[in-house]
């Protein structure tokens, strides 16, 4: 029974009763304590490591919206326009025009096997003043081997000559998701489940496989590990056994840097055999993998054009979005999985998707009164100061998606919410004056995982363009920072156990080269992550 | 090639229903069938030759599958498989668009589209269509058909105006059915109606209806149909005050205006009147209705 104590510059505990120590002690993979060197002597004969002294140590951030696809898409080129770490921790560089995705892209290709298709992800061309790529850049890359390139929302693509025509796609294809030119032809970009589509067919349905499989997971892990994250979901998961076997084998491991959480995907199967399935796997839990939570997908999302809307709807008048799952499906799927006892995470975009999940909430209340539900709307973008008013009442928790407002914030405050909605999208201060439990979040892959960087967005809510969005939604860094440890930790039912530095948690930290508290607010997102500790375990975060 | 059928429709129109008696109904013709929940299907246990965890392979050829979170892999791993089916259906959900799904045999070469089928629970779909969060999910829906089977026809009491609504929302043909209850082969090899979400979007119609609850001047709705601009197709059954015994069923399709006798009124005596056209065009004359109204004595 060995005691460690580690010392740092300072350590921010999320305990309000003592919120910054200069010492904290592990044993058996838990806090003892957490205080001065001297207090915590008295648990007896205490090893001294310094190692962390210059070191600002935070509870382990907790990412409650990502998946595991962050790792699986890893096996393939990154064509984004911004910079991103990778889970081997070296830096792929944003690409900052088209120019550049197709060099990048032509030298990928080179490498590769005879006949193999090209994927690459992360591509978004709203940075490129209104010019799409087209299938003369496509063909550039490759006239023979099938390319696609997959956008930063994974609903569009773009592809080359070689998968048109293996579809035989032509001017004449009367298709929805086929982008046309003004002359009538196909320009490679594909929409929706044309996208899909053709991305699969181009490289064969194993992707689905490939995207979640055993080494998906371990670079998932490594690159959650390498932002400080101890604690991360996969939020919404059909768990095949071939995806649980490898989650299961991964886990298993003591060098497996991350407790996981799947969700399960509520729809997939009909609840009575969904829930047998969740409590079977339930029995297999172990310290490092998680099965408890189940997701529910309403609506799809407000840059895609699918957010189900109130009135008045999109600002430029697009018709309203679609429904994954009907407002019936909802309320029979929430109350079977909620009777069951589970918390049941349910997707919403838009404001009338968290309208019909929160009277699905309220209903299913009514029919089946159950305490601490804390029911999550993820996502919660639009909701208002109404709909968090009725969450609160109804003792439900958000998730909200702060990334937003720097990645799609422009396109918001233009094109698809215009200025009043744009500026209280993902509104983290009502949330706190209203009371309701919340947490922030990535949706990796769909923007990168980093806590202190989705903290700094719900501390200064610019968009790309650097503008403003919001003023009074913002939050001070002290909130932001509960909202990435304790906050997300209560949203997943975790926060007795871990989300604090506080006795008897799990020793789960985050160690920063900074003080969060002490830099300027805008100097969030620039805070070095050093590494993570994991139940008393080390992990160093490797540098480029 | 396989030709490839979806069928559509909101939960509980009777798309299960339908796909039993596909299942059960075609002897000789290997169908796949994609669908939602094996639940719901009414398959014999003795005609199951193989049940794994996604699908159920029956005696008679037919392949029953659960498309799970992606119909888009599932479709690919039936193709990339050994096995060759007569025909594919899937079951949309009752949210999806089938327009858009039956856009993947455009897409497949080893697909040929065969068509969209909308099943359409009669008792429910007026009330549905004008809900203000599932209503244009209907509308999309039966906007894609290319044929619609408009069933439960026992619970609805004024079929006339039951169809003349489903007109103005759809061109295709309808197979009025009990229980889903229609003749196997009229469901295949259908003409193409329903709107390719690639054209022109439903938002891009407007209707116009009126309800007058007291007989009508003949000469009133003729002069209403003749100075409405932009009207398409207009649909009525109308009781006439020169003859208020009669029901009269009025069909304009273009230029071209039907009045047709259709026997005495049942209970309900009221007037309706649906007008539909393309917007902006379609500006119906303001007329008050009082103004035809032969009104009380």
């Amino acid at each position: 029974m060995s005691t460690t104590v580690y010392s740092a510059r300072r350590i921010l505990t999320m305990n309000p009763d003592r919120p910054s120590v200069s010492h904290v002690a592990v044993r058996d993979g838990r806090i003892l304590g957490a205080g001065t060197l001297e207090e915590l002597r008295g648990w007896g004969k205490v090893e001294l490591d310094e190692r962390f002294a210059h070191k600002v140590i935070l509870p382990g951030f907790v990412e409650g919206h990502s998946h595991a696809y962050e790792g699986g898409v890893w096996k393939f080129p990154y064509v984004g326009y911004f910079d991103r770490v990778s889970p081997d921790g070296t830096r792929s560089k944003g690409l900052k025009s088209i120019e550049e995705v197709v060099a990048a892209l032509s030298a990928v290709e080179k490498g590769l096997p005879k006949g193999a298709p090209l994927l690459a992800w992360g591509f978004d061309p709203i940075y490129f003043g209104g010019r799409r790529m087209n299938l003369a850049d496509t063909d550039r890359i490759s006239t023979d081997r099938p390319v696609v390139v997959i956008h930063s929302n994974f609903h569009v693509a773009n592809a080359n000559t070689a998968v048109l025509a293996k579809a035989g796609i032509t001017r004449s294809t009367n298709v929805h998701g086929i982008v046309k030119d003004e002359h009538g032809e196909p320009t490679g970009e594909l929409q929706e489940m044309t996208a899909k589509y053709m991305a699969y067919r181009a490289a064969g349905v194993e992707l689905a496989a490939v995207l979640s499989d055993e080494q998906a997971v371990w670079r998932f892990a490594r690159v959650a590990q390498l932002a400080g994250v101890t604690t991360a979901t996969d939020l919404h998961n059909e768990l095949p056994d071939s995806t649980v076997e490898g989650y299961l084998r991964a886990s298993a491991s003591d060098d497996f840097p991350l407790r996981l959480l799947p969700a399960f995907a509520a729809a997939s199967v009909p609840p009575e055999q969904g829930i047998a399935r969740l409590q079977g796997l339930m029995k297999r839990n172990n310290d490092r993998l998680r099965f408890q939570l189940v997701k529910i997908v309403t609506d799809g999302s407000i840059q895609g054009l699918s957010a189900r809307m109130r009135w008045p709807g999109y600002y430029d008048g697009t018709p309203n979005g679609v429904w994954n799952i009907g407002p019936d499906e909802i309320d029979r799927l929430l109350l079977a999985w909620h009777r069951a006892g589970f918390q049941v995470h349910i997707h919403t975009n838009g404001d009338e998707a968290s309208e019909v999940a929160i009277e699905a909430v309220e209903r299913a209340l009514a029919v089946a009164p159950r305490w601490d539900h804390r029911h999550t709307l993820q996502h919660a973008q639009m909701a208002d100061a109404g709909q968090f008013r009725r969450m609160k009442a109804l003792g439900m928790c958000a998730n909200l998606f702060a990334n937003h407002l720097f990645y799609w914030g422009d396109i918001h405050y233009a094109k698809t919410l215009g200025p009043e909605r744009a500026e209280r999208m993902d509104a983290c201060g009502t949330a706190l004056a209203t009371g309701v439990p919340f947490a922030i979040h990535c949706d990796a892959p769909v923007t990168p995982i980093g806590p202190l960087f989705t903290a700094w967005c719900a501390v200064n809510r610019l968009t790309a363009s650097g503008r403003t969005l919001g003023e009074a939604e913002k939050i001070s860094v002290a909130e932001a920072l509960r909202a990435i440890t304790l906050g997300a930790a209560y949203t997943l039912k975790l926060d007795e156990e871990l989300g604090s530095i506080d006795v008897g948690k799990r020793a789960d930290f985050a160690v920063l080269d900074d003080d969060p508290l002490s830099v300027a607010p805008d100097k969030l997102k620039d805070v070095g992550v050093w590494g993570t500790v994991l139940g008393g375990r080390i992990f160093e975060a490797r540098k480029a | 090639m396989s030709p490839f059928t979806v069928i559509g429709g909101f939960l509980g129109a009777g798309k299960t229903t339908l796909l039993n008696r596909l299942l059960r109904g075609a002897p000789g013709r290997r169908f796949a069938v994609l669908v939602n929940d094996f639940g719901a299907l009414d398959i014999d246990g003795r005609l199951v030759a193989e049940h794994t965890g996604d699908t159920i392979a029956l005696a008679n050829g037919c392949l029953c599958c659960t498309i799970g979170d992606s119909l888009v892999t599932t479709l690919l791993s039936l193709l990339d498989g050994v096995r060759r089916f007569d025909h594919i259906v899937v079951e949309a959900s009752g949210v999806a668009d089938p327009g858009r799904i039956a856009d993947l045999a455009v897409l497949e070469p080893r697909l040929s589209r065969d068509g969209v089928i909308v099943v359409v629970d009669a008792g429910e779909v007026r009330q549905r269509a004008a809900d203000r969060r599932v209503g244009d999910t209907i509308t999309r829906q039966l906007a894609a058909a290319d044929l619609l089977v408009l069933n439960k026809l026992d619970v609805v009491s004024d079929l006339a105006l039951l169809r003349c609504w489903l007109s103005t929302h759809s061109p295709a043909p309808v197979l009025e059915a009990r229980h889903a209850d229609v003749p196997i082969g009229l469901l295949f090899g259908l003409e193409r109606h329903g709107a390719s979400s690639a054209d022109i979007p439903a938002e891009d119609f407007a209707s116009w209806s009126y309800e007058w609850p007291d007989p009508v001047e003949r000469d009133g709705v003729l002069a209403l149909l003749r100075d409405a601009e932009g009207v398409l197709r207009a649909k009525g059954i109308l009781r006439f005050a020169d003859s208020p015994d009669k029901r009269a069923v009025v069909h304009l399709v273009g230029r071209r205006l039907d009045i047709t006798d259709d026997g005495s009124w049942p209970d309900c005596t009221a007037s309706r009147l649906v007008l539909l056209g393309l917007k902006p065009g379609l500006r119906p004359t303001l007329v008050a209705p009082a103004r035809f109204c032969a009104g009380p004595g």
